[in-house]
């Protein structure tokens, strides 16, 4: 069954002004138990916006959300419950740290759930250990952190509430390569643990390809592609044309394939692409 | 959050909004001593012809200039019943209850002082709020004020600041939406509760708000710094303000206006009821 389905969604801003902008025309998706779903589109097609209505931060103006195949707004109320179901990492987190300590912030979400001592302290070891902090930044003053670490913390803050849906919004925006690994894997892995759902957005397609098992494409407010990541990515003139692209290395191997050499189309790693060139290599000679 | 604008400015074309933010700001002042200076029906009655006709030279739908005076219309309601149920006039009373009397001259006073404050919201908010940016307002008392900085005010800085704050307001309330919806995405509640509660639900946000307001004005202090910002001292301006014959020609008329309220109230008064 679908974690999470939109129905019909569609959300817009300012309504019943003269600056009424709709953000969202009528999305229709499904995103299945367990996956690693991308979400994919240039600045102002939605992206945000979309994730926003998946833990009840914003309503939508027409149409469903469901978790679990329960609409989310059947019990206004109870909104506060989803939010802790589908953790929601906002775009640059690490501004929302506020807490003297590390370990008190991380312990922020945790708290408003009402769960014991033992089990918050607990729940921290095992978020930092996911975002690959060691525990001895947990008595620090996040303030005095480097900017991926309080990346980390503030991303650790959401997982230490363990959501059956981790949402993540550029979470390597901005960062080195290696910060960009540590929080990607840590993704990974808590998926792996915890056979949670993850969806993730991100600008940089190599991240997408390396991470995603089914990729979303938002242009101008609606789905233009839903699939699997070989299928949205063999989609590179489509990609191209809205303002996006396919990895570098995918678009090599397109390129070749088009002048007539048989490479596999479906390569997204540097590794992969090498292994294949030599295997082609070692065919000609 | 989304909703809250900024200032009330209505971007649309008049004579109003051409005129320099200069003359608008004395034509506020004088139009606000105007609206003082009269006494009977009769320049009651031009201040209110006067207004109308402000209203529809600034080209601003009507239903949005009585919005602005939605927010005081408890004041103006308590004035005109403190006004009814207060005053002492000769003669009878109209309404005598015991411990309440009301005088035919208390409803005057009541009706004179709901015009005047009416008057005197809209006047000022359509000259001033409604039909000048926050930047050009600004721009503006900087000049006005140009002349104090003979003995030593620092005029520039005073509408540098208030530029950089108007500026920053929807930075701000946009950072603050973020930060709100980010801890309420870590089950933060700031509707229910009690007031103890709610104001400590206040902190995760206050925290980071101050945090990157300070950031914000570290950042812009190296930027304007590296775009060689040194103070008003030789610096010259991208908008020059320019006084047109419009602009004489509505300073004249105000004038006018403020002369003809005066003579009726001098010589008009004697024929008058009230």
């Amino acid at each position: 069954m679908a974690k999470i389905k939109l129905e019909n969604v569609s959300f817009f801003y300012g309504k019943g002004t003269a600056y009424c902008k709709e953000a969202l025309k009528n999305v229709n998706i499904e995103i299945k138990e367990g996956s690693i779903t991308g979400l994919i589109g240039h600045t102002g097609s939605g992206k945000s916006t979309m994730l926003q209505l998946l833990n009840g931060l914003s309503t939508p103006g027409e149409g469903k959300v469901y978790l679990d195949g329960v609409d989310i707004w059947e019990k206004p109320k109870e909104i506060g419950k989803v939010r802790y179901r589908v953790g929601l990492v906002m775009q640059y987190p690490e501004y929302q740290l506020f807490e003297e300590t590390v370990e008190k912030d991380i312990a922020f979400g945790p708290k408003n759930m009402g769960l014991s001592n033992e089990e918050i302290s607990e729940r921290i070891r095992e978020a930092i250990d996911f975002v690959g902090l060691s525990p001895d930044v947990l008595q620090k003053n996040p303030f005095d952190l480097s900017g991926g670490q309080k990346r980390r913390v503030a991303i650790a803050g959401v997982i230490a509430m363990r959501p059956e849906v981790l949402v993540l919004d550029e979470p390597a925006a901005g960062l080195d390569p290696q910060g960009r690994d540590v929080i990607l894997d840590g993704v990974f892995k808590y998926r792996e643990k915890t056979g949670a759902t993850i969806i993730i957005v991100s600008h940089s397609m190599e991240d997408m390809a390396r991470l995603c098992d089914d990729i979303i494409v938002l242009s101008h407010g609606e789905v233009v592609l839903h699939g699997t990541r070989d299928e949205v990515f063999s989609e590179s003139q489509m990609l191209e044309r809205i303002g996006l692209a396919v990895p570098q290395i995918t678009l090599l191997m397109h390129e070749l394939s088009a002048r007539g050499i048989k490479v596999n189309n479906g390569i997204y790693t540097e590794s992969a692409a090498v292994e294949e060139i030599a295997r082609l290599m070692k065919g000609t000679k | 959050m989304k909703s809250i604008s900024l200032g009330q400015y209505y971007a649309v074309d008049s004579p109003i909004h051409r005129l320099d933010p200069r003359i608008k700001i004395v034509l506020a002042v004088l139009y606000i001593v105007i609206v003082f200076l009269c006494s009977n029906i009769a320049s009651m009655a031009l201040l209110l012809v006067s207004a109308l006709v402000i209203v529809l030279a600034s080209n601003i739908p009507i239903k949005i200039v009585l919005k602005s005076v939605k927010p005081i219309l408890f004041i103006i309601a308590f004035t005109a019943i403190i006004n009814i149920f207060w005053t002492k006039g000769e003669g009878a009373p109209l309404l005598d209850l015991g411990f309440i009397q009301i005088y035919s001259k208390g409803i005057v006073n009541a009706i004179f002082l709901v015009t005047r404050i009416f008057v005197l919201i809209v006047g000022s908010s359509i000259l001033l709020t409604y039909t000048t940016t926050p930047i050009s307002l600004t721009d503006g008392i900087e000049r006005l004020l140009g002349p104090l900085k003979k003995i030593g005010l620092p005029v520039h800085d005073f509408a540098m600041i208030m530029t950089i704050a108007l500026r920053f307001i929807p930075t701000l309330m946009e950072e603050a939406d973020k930060i709100m919806n980010a801890q309420k995405a870590r089950g933060a509640d700031f509707t229910n509760g009690s007031l103890i509660q709610r104001a400590k639900a206040l902190i995760p946000i206050l925290i980071p708000l101050f945090s990157s307001s300070i950031r914000h004005a570290l950042d812009l202090a190296t930027a304007m710094e590296c775009r060689c910002y040194r103070g008003g001292e030789g610096r010259t301006r991208m908008k020059i303000l320019k006084c047109r014959a419009s602009d004489i020609l509505a300073l004249v008329a105000v004038i006018a206006f403020g002369v003809a309220i005066v003579c009726i109230n001098i010589f008009a008064a004697p024929y008058l009821p009230f």
